[in-house]
C-alpha cells in the first residue's frame, strides 16, 4: 500500500486526495463559482451591482449559455462523482468481502454505515468538544479523524446542494418537457428552490468553506492540500489528531509524534512517559 | 469694390448659406409652419407653474423632435388654442382632436379617437358595461399616462422573426419613390410599427407606475403587486437585463393581433389570462409552442405572501429556515474560533 507520509526538506506531508480527487475538485470549485457568477446578478436582479456582473460574463445572450454549460458540466461531474465512490467501496471493500465468502447483508449494511465520510458518533463527541475548546472551558482541542465533521458537512452540503440546484435547473432548462408530466406550478417550486439553495451554497462555501481553507490563521492566506495533495503535519496535528497518531505509528514514527493542539511539548513528554 | 458691389457680395453669400441651411432636413421642422420654434428652439427656455411651483420645461428639442411619431403634424394640429405669437399659456394637448395629417388609406383627418374607443371597452376605461362610472375614475389611465412622443426606433428583431429590411429593401423603394425623405419616413413608420416602440423593460415601467402602487392596488381590489412579481418570474429578470425577446406584460394580458388598448380583466371569458385562455397564451408561435396545457397551471404572478400564494409562501419560508438554520450556527463557529485562535491560553482547564 502507499506510504501516507511523504517526507520533503526534513518536513512530514500527509496524503489526501488523489490527482483524480484534485481534478474533481478543481471541476466542482470553477463550475461552482461560474454559476454564481451567471446566476446570483439574477436572483438579485434589482441590485446596484447585478447589471454589471452580469454584463461581465456576458449579459443576457450569453451568460444564461454559460450558465447551462457549467450546469451540464457540474452535474456530469456529479454523477461521475457517485459512480466512482460507488466503484470505491465496491472495489475496495465489498470484492475483498465477496472473496473471503464474508458478504451478507448485515456485514453490507455495518461496511456501509462505517464509511469514513458518513456523519457518526464520533463527529457528535466532536462538536460537543470543539464547543468546550470554543467557550474556553477546556484547553484540549478535539483529536479530529480522519474526515472530521467540517469536511463532512463540506462534502455533503454540496452533494445535496447540486442534486437539488440540478434537478431544479433541469426542469426550468425543460419547461415544456417538464409541463407534459408534472402541473406547472412545479416550475413556481423549482424557481424557489433552485434560487435559494444556491444563495444557501453559495453562502456556505463562500464563507464557512473558504473560512477553513483560506482565511482561518492556520491556513492563511490559502491551504495547499487541493492542489498538492497533502497536508502539513501542523494542520494534521490541529485537524486529524487521532488519525496522524494513527498513521504514525503505523508508519513507524511514534517517537516522533507531535503533542495534540493546546498541550505544550514538556506536558505531552510527560504524559508519554506516565504512560 | 464700390459699396453697392460689397452690399450685393454679402447678400448673395448670406442667401445661399441661409438656403444651404434650410435644405438640411437636420436644420429645419417641416411642420413649423406657425414658426413657434422662434422662442422653442431655447434649452432654457421655460416656466413655474401652479401653486406647488412645478418647473415646466417648454424647449421643443428640434432634431429629436425630427425623428419622432409626430414629427409631421403641425404644432398648431395638437395645440389648437394657439392662434397667435406671442400666445397665452396653453391648455393641455387633447389627443383626440382631428387636426393631424390626412391618412392615406382613407384619405380622412387623422385623429386617435378610435384607440380611445378601444380603452373605454376595455378594463382601463372609466365607465363598466352599463355605462356607469366606475370607481376612483381618476386612477384609470388615459393617453398621456403611458405615452409621450416616441422617436422612430426602426426594426433590428422582431421578438425571434429574422428581420428583413436592409438597404437592399430602401434600394427596391426607390424604384417608385424619388424623395428620399418620404422613403426613410415610411420605412421608419412601418418597420417601427412592426415592434413595440419600447422594450419589455420599458413596457413594465409603465405598467409599474400604477400596478405597484400599493394604495391604488388595494383600492381596486387587485390581489397582486403585478409588476414586482413579474419581475421576479424568468421573464422578469430576462426584461430587467434587455432582453428584447421576452414576453413583457403586454403579450400575454392582450389578445394576438388586437390593439393593447384592447386589454381585458382576467375574469372576463375573452381576456387572454381567464383561466380557460391561458394555455393558448403561452403556447402560442413564439413562446412555449410544445408545452402541454398543464403549463398553464404554472402562477406568473406567485408572491411571498402567507394569503395570497400560501403554498410557496411555505415552501420558500423552509428554505429560509434552512439557510438561517446553517448559516447561523455555523457563523457563530467561525467568530468563536477567531476569538479562540487570538486567546489560545485562556482556558479554565488545559484539559
Amino acid at each position: 500500500m502507499k506510504r501516507q507520509i511523504r517526507i520533503a526538506n526534513g518536513k512530514k506531508y500527509f496524503f489526501r486526495f488523489t490527482v483524480n480527487q484534485r481534478i474533481q475538485h478543481a471541476l466542482l470549485a470553477t463550475t461552482v463559482i461560474t454559476l454564481v457568477l451567471t446566476g446570483m446578478p439574477l436572483k438579485f436582479h434589482d441590485a446596484f451591482w447585478a447589471a454589471y456582473v452580469y454584463n461581465l460574463v456576458g449579459g443576457i445572450t450569453l451568460a444564461p449559455v454559460i450558465h447551462r454549460i457549467a450546469g451540464t458540466i457540474l452535474l456530469i461531474l456529479f454523477a461521475y462523482h457517485v459512480i466512482y465512490m460507488t466503484t470505491i467501496i465496491y472495489k475496495g471493500q465489498i470484492v475483498p468481502l465477496k472473496r473471503k465468502q464474508e458478504l451478507s447483508t448485515g456485514a453490507l449494511f455495518k461496511l456501509l454505515i462505517n464509511q469514513p465520510l458518513l456523519p457518526n458518533l464520533k463527529d457528535a463527541k466532536d462538536i460537543f468538544d470543539l464547543l468546550r475548546y470554543l467557550f474556553f472551558l477546556t484547553g484540549e482541542h478535539p483529536h479530529g479523524a480522519r474526515f472530521t465533521w467540517k469536511e463532512k458537512f463540506d462534502y455533503w452540503a454540496p452533494f445535496w446542494g447540486i442534486f437539488i440546484i440540478g434537478v431544479t435547473g433541469l426542469i426550468m432548462w425543460n419547461e415544456n418537457l417538464v409541463s407534459k408530466i408534472l402541473p406547472g406550478i412545479v416550475i413556481n417550486y423549482a424557481l424557489i428552490a433552485h434560487s435559494d439553495e444556491a444563495l444557501l451554497a453559495a453562502l456556505f462555501l463562500f464563507i464557512w468553506h473558504w473560512y477553513n481553507v483560506h482565511y482561518s490563521t492556520s491556513v492563511f492566506p490559502m491551504g495547499t492540500v487541493f492542489l498538492t495533495g497533502y497536508l502539513s503535519e501542523e494542520l494534521m496535528v490541529e485537524e486529524h489528531y487521532e488519525y496522524y497518531v494513527e498513521l504514525m505509528t503505523k508508519e513507524g514514527y511514534e517517537d516522533e509524534i507531535l503533542p495534540p493542539l493546546g498541550y505544550k511539548s514538556n506536558e505531552h513528554e510527560a504524559e508519554k512517559d506516565a504512560v | 469694390m464700390t459699396q453697392k458691389k460689397v452690399f450685393k457680395t454679402i447678400l448673395v453669400i448670406s442667401t445661399s448659406v441661409l438656403c444651404f441651411i434650410l435644405s438640411n432636413p437636420k436644420f429645419s421642422i417641416a411642420s413649423d409652419v406657425g414658426n413657434c420654434l422662434l422662442c422653442h428652439k431655447y434649452p432654457g427656455l421655460s416656466r413655474v407653474e401652479g401653486d406647488k411651483g412645478i418647473l415646466r420645461l417648454l424647449y421643443v428639442n428640434e432634431s429629436a423632435f425630427n425623428i419622432s411619431m409626430h414629427a409631421k403634424v403641425k404644432c398648431e394640429g395638437c395645440h389648437t388654442d394657439i392662434k397667435k405669437i406671442p400666445h397665452d399659456p396653453a391648455k393641455k394637448v387633447d389627443c383626440l382632436t382631428q387636426c393631424h395629417i390626412i391618412e392615406p388609406t382613407s384619405e380622412k383627418k387623422f385623429s386617435h379617437k378610435d384607440v380611445a374607443d378601444f380603452l373605454a371597452k376595455s378594463v382601463h376605461g372609466k365607465f363598466d358595461k352599463t355605462g356607469q362610472l366606475k370607481k376612483f375614475p381618476e386612477d384609470r389611465p388615459y393617453c398621456k399616462d403611458c405615452h409621450d412622443n416616441p422617436l422612430y426606433r426602426p426594426v433590428s428583431f422582431n421578438k425571434r422573426v429574422t428581420p428583413g429590411i436592409s438597404e437592399q429593401a430602401l434600394g427596391r423603394c426607390r424604384v417608385c419613390h424619388k424623395k428620399d425623405d418620404f422613403i426613410y419616413r415610411f420605412y421608419n413608420h412601418v418597420t417601427t410599427r412592426l415592434h413595440r416602440s419600447r422594450n419589455p423593460k420599458n413596457i413594465t415601467e409603465v405598467c409599474v407606475r400604477c400596478h405597484d402602487d400599493i394604495k391604488l392596488v388595494k383600492r381596486h381590489n387587485l390581489s397582486i403587486k403585478a409588476v414586482e412579481t413579474y419581475k421576479d418570474s424568468f421573464h422578469g429578470k430576462a426584461a430587467e437585463f434587455l432582453d428584447e425577446r421576452i414576453p413583457d406584460c403586454l403579450d400575454c394580458h392582450v389578445n394576438r393581433g388586437e390593439s393593447v388598448h384592447q386589454m381585458l380583466s382576467k375574469k372576463n371569458s375573452l381576456a387572454p389570462t381567464h383561466e380557460n385562455n391561458k394555455y393558448n397564451t403561452c403556447s402560442n408561435v413564439e413562446c412555449h409552442t410544445n408545452a402541454s396545457p398543464k403549463l398553464a397551471q404554472f402562477e406568473v404572478h406567485a408572491e411571498f405572501n402567507k394569503k395570497r400564494s400560501p403554498k410557496q409562501y411555505y415552501f420558500q419560508s423552509a428554505f429560509i429556515v434552512l439557510t438561517g438554520g446553517t448559516l447561523l450556527p455555523l457563523l457563530g463557529i467561525m467568530l468563536l474560533d477567531l476569538l479562540r485562535r487570538l486567546l489560545p491560553g485562556l482556558s479554565r482547564r488545559r484539559k
